[in-house]
C-alpha cells in the first residue's frame, strides 16, 4: 500500500517552524512563582508525600535514565529534576514543615527557568528511574508534578506550547483536523480500504493520531484491514478522532481533561463496547490509565492497544495470519508508556511469534527497557534535538545487540524518533510498526 | 548525675519521646494526605500481594540495572546485614529493645557482633567516601545526607570502642556511645533515616500502582 | 589502750609477733600499691606512729559501716590497727552516754586541736537539719564544728561520701554527703554499702605511714582501692565477652557460673576492690555468690533504674509515657495533614481543577 505519506524530511521541517509560531507570554516573575506553587500544591497528595521522604539521595535512578547515560551530566539524575518540588513540599506540605522552612530554600523563577530544561528536553517520563529506585520511588511522577506546576507557570516549551494551544482550541495538531482525516479515509476508500466513518453506534470506535494521518497512512490503513479482516463493527469519527494527548505531555492539566473528555464523550454517545487506541504510547495510558479517573467514574467501555487487540483476535479465531518461514528476524521496542506503564508487553510478542518471526530481546527489554529518546511529543523540541540523538546510541547499541533484521515497535512516536535518529546516524536497519507487520501477513 | 546516667537516664528518655513523637508525626503526616483514588480497572485486583511483593523484591534491582548498581547493590547489602546483626543480636542491646518492646530474642555470640559491627563501620566510611567523590552523589548530597551518616557512624566508632574498652574509662565511653545513640534517635524523625520506616511504605504502593497495570514493581 | 603507746609497743601488747608485724606491714604496702622496697618505711612509721585521735560521727545510718569493719569472726591484725587508733567518740563502741560522752568529744577536739582524724558515716538531712539529731544538736551543726578542727575527714560509706539510701529519689529529708557542706578540708570518700573493711584500715595505714591522704579518685576515692571497675577483675569475665549470660537466677547459666549482666550486674561501672580483696577476709563477693553486683560505691546507686535492670535496658522511664508520644505524633500528623489538604482543595478550586 503506498498512500501519500509526508516525508520525514517534510515532518522535521514542520517542526522546526513550529516555535516561530508561539504566541508570548505575559507574566510577572513573582506571577509565575505564585502559579508553580499553586500547580505544584494541587498535584502533591499522599502518595507524592511519601515518595518525596523516601528519597536516599542514593544516585541509583541516574544509573537508570537513558540521558544521563548519554552524557553523564550530573544535572540529568532524575532525581534531581524534581529538586525544587521536594523544596516546595519540604516548605509547604511536609508533616514537620515548620522545621524545615527555616532551612529550605524557597522556590525562584531562576529555578523554574532553570528546570524548564531538565524537565522537557531532558525527561521523557518513561518512568524507568522508577524500576530502578530501591525505596519504589514513582519519580516520574514527582517529575509530572513539576511540569504541571512549569506549565502553569508559562515554562512550557514554545514547540509544544504552540501544539497544545492547538489541540486546546481548534481541536486539530500538526494543522490534522476533520478535512484532512477526510480526505485520507476517502483516499484509502479508493484504494479499496473500506474505513466506516461516523457511524453513529458500533462496537468498536477507532482513534488515530495526526501523526499517523500525516507520517504513516499505511499503519492507519493497515488497521482498518486488521478490523475488516476480524470482522468487528467499528466506526471511526470525523468529529472526535485524535488520540493524542497534548495536554498530558506538557502537563496541562484543562487540556488533558478537555482531550480525555473528547474521547469519552464520543465513546459514551456511539454506546461501544470498545475504545481501540492507535500505535500511540500516551494515547494509551491517558484513557487506559487515567481517563476513569479524570471522568470521576468507571467508563463504561473497555479500552484497548493495537496489540491487545491483534492477540485477542488471533486468540479468539477471528484473525488468521500467513506465519513466514524465512526466518526472518526482529527485535521489539517496548513503548514506555504502553509497556512499562501500560502492561502491555506479552501481547507484541505473542502477536510477532505467531507471525513465525525470529523474536530477539534487547539486553533491556520489556520493563526494564530503553527509552526511544524522545518521549511522546518531545521531538518537536528543537533544543534537545542533540540529547535525543545520544540517546538514541543506546538504543542502537541495543538493537545491534540482537542482529535483529529489523525493528518492530508499536508507537507512532517512538517510531518516528527512532527514525530520526536512524536518519541522523545513517542507521539503515528498518524500523516498522507491528500493525503494518501484522496487516501484511493476513491469510484469507 | 554522671554521663553515662544522664545519656541513658533523661537523655535516652527524652530521644525516646522525640523518636515516637517525630516519627508517628511524619509518617501519618505523609500518609494522611491521601490520594485521588484510581477508578481505572485493574489488570491485578490482588494489590496487597502486589505491595508486599514490591518490598521484597526492590531489594534486589532488576536485571538490566545490576552491572550500572553492583557497587551500591552490594555495598548497601553488606552495610545493612552487619548494621542490623550489630544492633539487634548483640545480647546488651536486646536488652535494651525489651525494656522498650516488652520481648526479647536469642543473642549472637560477641565475637561475630565484633566483626559485623567493624565491617559496618569500615562499609559506611566506604559509603561516606563514594558520596563525597562519586560526580552524581556529590551533586545531589546536602547536609541531611552527611549528618544522617554522622549520627550513625558515630554510634558504632563510640560502641566499638566501649565494647573493647579502649580509649577511657568504660563508663565514659558507654556514656559517649549512649549519648550518640539519643542524638541518633532525635535526629531520625527529622532526616533521612526516616527510610527505615518509609521503606514499606513507598515500595508498597510503588507496588500496587504498578500491579493494577499488570507490571511487577 | 594508753594514749602515749605508739602502735609498734601497742601490737606487740596484744602478742603480735615481730614476723607477724612485718608481714601486715608488707600487705599494707603491697595494698597501697607501694613498692617492695618502701617496706622498710612502712614498718618503721607504723612502728613509731603515734595513736591518732579519732573521733566518729554516725548521722542518717544504719550501723553497717560500724557493724562491717568490727563484725569479724576472728580478730586480724587490720582490726587490731583500727582498735589501736584513739577513737574518742563513737556511738556505738564507746560506753559513755548522754552528756558524758559529748563531753568526752569536746575535750579530744580540744586537746587534739587541727590533728584528729574526722570519720563520720551516714548522711546529713539539710531539708530540716531536725530530722536527725544528736544530744539536741543537728548533724548539720555537729558536723561543722568538728570539722573545724579536724585534720581531714574521712566519709565513710556511700552514705557520707555521697548521700547513700538517704539521698535516694525522692530524698524526703534533703540529705547530702560530707562533702557537699564542709569544702575547706580534706575528705577521703571511702564509700561501699558497705565499704570493705581492709579498706577503711588501709586508708589508716596510709595516714599511720605517711601522715598525708592517699592519691583520690575524681570522686574522692582512694586510688588504691577503687581505681579500677569490679567488671575488669571479675572472674567471670570471659563469660562477659563470649556473651554467655544467666538469665534467671537458677537456670543452667547461674549453676555454671556464667556473666549476671542481664541479671543487672553493675560491675562495668562500678569502682571497688570487692573482685580483687572480695570479703570476709576474702572469701567472697556477691558476683562469685551468684548475685549481681548493686554498684554500691557509686554515687545514687540506689536510682540507677534498679539493681535487677541491666545497664543497658537504661533508666529512661515507662512504655505508656511513650504511647503516649507516639499518640501525640499521631495527632500532630493528622493535623498537620488536614492542614495541607485544605490549602489544596483552595489551590484546586481556584481553577476548577
Amino acid at each position: 500500500m503506498n498512500t501519500e505519506a509526508m516525508s520525514l524530511q517534510d515532518f522535521r521541517a514542520l517542526l522546526q517552524k513550529l516555535s516561530a509560531g508561539a504566541p508570548g507570554q505575559d507574566m510577572t516573575d513573582e506571577e509565575r512563582v505564585r502559579r508553580a506553587k499553586k500547580g505544584f500544591m494541587q498535584k502533591l497528595n499522599g502518595h507524592r508525600a511519601v515518595d518525596l521522604d523516601s528519597c536516599l539521595q542514593c544516585g541509583m535512578c541516574a544509573e537508570a535514565c537513558h540521558f544521563y547515560e548519554a552524557t553523564q551530566n550530573e544535572k540529568y539524575a532524575p532525581v534531581y529534576k524534581f529538586r525544587p518540588l521536594r523544596r516546595f513540599y519540604r516548605r509547604e506540605m511536609s508533616p514537620l514543615r515548620w522545621f524545615y522552612r527555616p532551612f529550605t530554600r524557597d522556590i525562584t523563577v531562576a529555578d523554574l527557568k532553570e528546570w524548564q530544561h531538565l524537565i522537557y528536553d531532558a525527561c521523557t517520563g518513561c518512568g524507568r528511574c522508577d524500576m530502578i529506585c530501591p525505596m519504589g520511588i514513582k519519580i516520574s511522577a514527582s517529575i509530572r508534578v513539576m511540569r504541571h506546576g512549569l506549565a502553569a507557570a508559562g515554562y512550557v516549551p514554545d514547540e509544544m506550547r504552540v501544539i497544545r494551544n492547538e489541540q486546546r482550541d481548534q481541536n486539530k495538531l500538526f494543522g490534522v483536523g476533520v478535512e484532512q482525516l477526510k480526505a485520507l479515509v476517502d483516499k484509502l476508500g479508493a484504494q479499496g480500504v473500506n474505513i466506516p466513518l461516523d457511524r453513529e453506534q458500533a462496537d468498536v470506535l477507532l482513534f488515530t493520531t495526526a501523526v499517523e494521518v500525516l507520517l504513516f497512512p499505511d499503519t492507519f490503513a493497515a488497521t482498518a484491514r486488521i478490523l475488516n479482516k476480524a470482522g468487528a463493527d467499528w466506526t471511526i469519527r470525523s468529529d472526535a478522532f485524535e488520540a493524542a494527548n497534548v495536554g498530558i505531555i506538557t502537563g496541562d492539566d484543562p487540556t488533558m481533561k478537555l482531550a480525555i473528555r473528547r474521547i469519552v464523550d464520543k465513546a459514551k454517545a456511539c454506546s461501544v463496547k470498545t475504545v481501540l487506541i492507535p500505535e500511540s504510547g500516551h494515547a494509551y495510558q491517558t484513557i487506559r490509565w487515567e481517563g476513569a479517573t479524570e471522568m470521576g467514574g468507571p467508563l463504561p467501555f473497555e479500552t484497548l492497544s493495537m496489540p491487545e487487540f491483534i492477540a485477542g483476535e488471533i486468540q479468539a479465531g477471528r484473525l488468521n495470519l500467513n506465519a513466514q518461514s524465512n526466518g526472518a528476524s526482529v527485535t521489539y521496542h517496548d513503548p514506555c508508556r504502553l509497556s512499562r506503564k501500560g502492561g502491555v508487553m506479552q501481547q507484541p510478542r505473542d502477536v510477532l511469534a505467531a507471525l513465525g518471526l525470529d523474536v530477539r530481546e534487547t539486553p533491556a527489554n520489556r520493563r526494564e527497557n530503553y527509552c526511544c529518546g524522545g518521549g511522546c511529543g518531545e521531538y518537536v523540541l528543537e533544543n534537545a534535538a542533540d540529547l535525543r540523538q545520544k540517546a538514541f546510541e543506546i538504543k542502537r547499541r541495543e538493537f545491534e545487540d540482537t542482529g535483529a533484521d529489523a525493528v518492530v515497535t508499536s508507537c507512532a512516536n517512538c517510531r518516528i524518533n527512532l527514525m530520526i535518529g536512524a536518519e541522523n546516524s545513517d542507521w539503515q536497519t528498518p524500523v516498522t510498526s507491528l500493525v503494518e507487520t501484522v496487516a501484511a501477513s493476513l491469510a484469507d | 548525675m554522671t554521663l553515662l546516667d544522664f545519656a541513658s537516664g533523661p537523655g535516652l528518655q527524652w530521644a525516646l519521646w522525640i523518636f515516637m513523637f517525630g516519627v508517628v508525626w511524619r509518617l501519618v503526616g505523609a500518609l494522611f494526605l491521601l490520594s485521588r483514588k484510581d477508578l481505572t480497572k485493574p489488570r491485578e485486583h490482588n494489590s496487597v500481594a502486589a505491595g508486599l511483593g514490591a518490598v521484597i523484591s526492590r531489594s534486589a534491582p532488576a536485571h538490566a540495572f545490576e552491572k550500572r548498581i553492583l557497587f551500591q547493590h552490594v555495598t548497601g547489602y553488606v552495610w545493612h546485614f552487619a548494621l542490623f546483626i550489630s544492633v539487634l543480636f548483640f545480647a546488651p542491646h536486646i536488652l535494651f529493645f525489651e525494656s522498650v518492646l516488652g520481648f526479647s530474642w536469642p543473642h549472637l555470640p560477641n565475637t561475630i557482633i565484633l566483626v559485623t559491627a567493624i565491617v559496618a563501620t569500615a562499609v559506611l566510611i566506604a559509603l561516606l567516601i563514594r558520596r563525597a567523590t562519586h560526580p552524581v552523589q556529590r551533586f545531589i548530597s546536602n547536609a541531611d545526607d552527611y549528618i544522617s551518616i554522622f549520627v550513625v557512624l558515630i554510634p558504632l566508632v563510640t560502641g566499638i570502642l566501649a565494647f573493647t574498652h579502649f580509649g577511657g574509662r568504660y563508663e565514659t565511653l558507654l556514656g559517649i556511645h549512649v549519648l550518640s545513640v539519643d542524638v541518633m534517635l532525635i535526629w531520625f524523625p527529622f532526616g533521612k533515616l526516616m527510610h527505615a520506616i518509609m521503606t514499606m511504605p513507598a515500595r508498597y504502593q510503588a507496588g500496587t500502582a504498578f500491579g493494577r497495570r499488570g507490571v511487577k514493581a | 589502750m594508753r594514749k602515749d603507746q605508739s602502735l609498734g609497743e601497742y601490737l606487740r601488747a596484744q602478742g603480735v609477733s615481730r614476723r607477724g608485724f612485718l608481714k601486715f606491714c608488707s600487705a599494707t604496702a603491697s595494698m597501697m600499691a607501694l613498692p617492695p622496697s618502701a617496706l622498710a618505711q612502712v614498718a618503721e612509721a607504723l612502728e613509731n606512729a603515734r595513736r591518732p585521735s579519732v573521733i566518729w560521727l554516725s548521722f542518717q545510718e544504719c550501723t553497717g559501716c560500724t557493724e562491717s569493719l568490727t563484725r569479724s569472726h576472728a580478730p586480724t591484725v587490720e582490726s587490731l590497727i583500727f582498735d589501736a587508733i584513739s577513737l574518742d567518740y563513737h556511738h556505738t563502741l564507746q560506753a559513755a552516754a548522754g552528756h558524758g560522752a559529748e563531753e568526752a568529744r569536746m575535750a579530744a577536739m580540744e586537746e587534739n586541736a587541727g590533728e584528729y582524724l574526722l570519720v563520720v558515716d551516714g548522711s546529713i538531712p539539710v531539708d530540716n537539719p531536725a530530722y536527725s539529731t544528736i544530744a539536741g544538736i543537728s548533724n548539720l551543726d555537729m558536723l561543722k564544728e568538728t570539722a573545724a578542727n579536724a585534720f581531714a575527714i574521712v566519709a565513710v560509706g556511700t552514705c557520707a561520701a555521697f548521700g547513700g539510701l538517704p539521698h535516694a529519689d525522692p530524698n524526703p529529708t534533703g540529705a547530702v554527703s560530707v562533702s557537699d557542706i564542709i569544702t575547706d578540708k580534706p575528705i577521703i570518700n571511702v564509700s561501699g554499702c558497705p565499704p570493705i573493711p581492709v579498706v577503711i584500715t588501709g586508708v589508716l595505714a596510709h595516714f599511720l605511714t605517711f601522715g598525708s591522704i592517699p592519691e583520690l579518685d575524681a570522686l574522692g576515692r582512694p586510688v588504691a582501692f577503687f581505681g579500677q571497675n569490679i567488671h575488669d577483675r571479675c572472674y567471670r569475665r570471659p563469660f562477659y565477652e563470649r556473651g554467655q549470660y544467666a538469665e534467671t537466677f537458677d537456670d543452667e547459666g547461674a549453676r555454671k557460673g556464667w556473666c549476671l549482666y542481664k541479671l543487672g550486674c553493675k560491675g562495668p561501672t562500678t569502682y571497688n576492690a570487692c573482685a580483687t580483696l572480695k570479703w570476709n577476709a576474702g572469701t567472697s563477693f556477691p558476683i562469685q555468690s551468684g548475685h549481681g553486683c548493686i554498684g554500691c560505691s557509686e554515687p545514687d546507686f540506689w536510682d540507677k533504674g534498679g539493681f535487677y535492670n541491666p545497664i543497658s535496658a537504661g533508666n529512661w522511664g515507662s512504655r505508656d509515657a511513650l504511647l503516649g508520644a507516639a499518640a501525640a505524633g499521631a495527632a500532630l500528623g493528622v493535623g498537620s495533614a488536614l492542614a495541607a489538604r485544605a490549602r489544596k482543595k483552595k489551590a484546586q478550586a481556584a481553577e476548577g481543577a
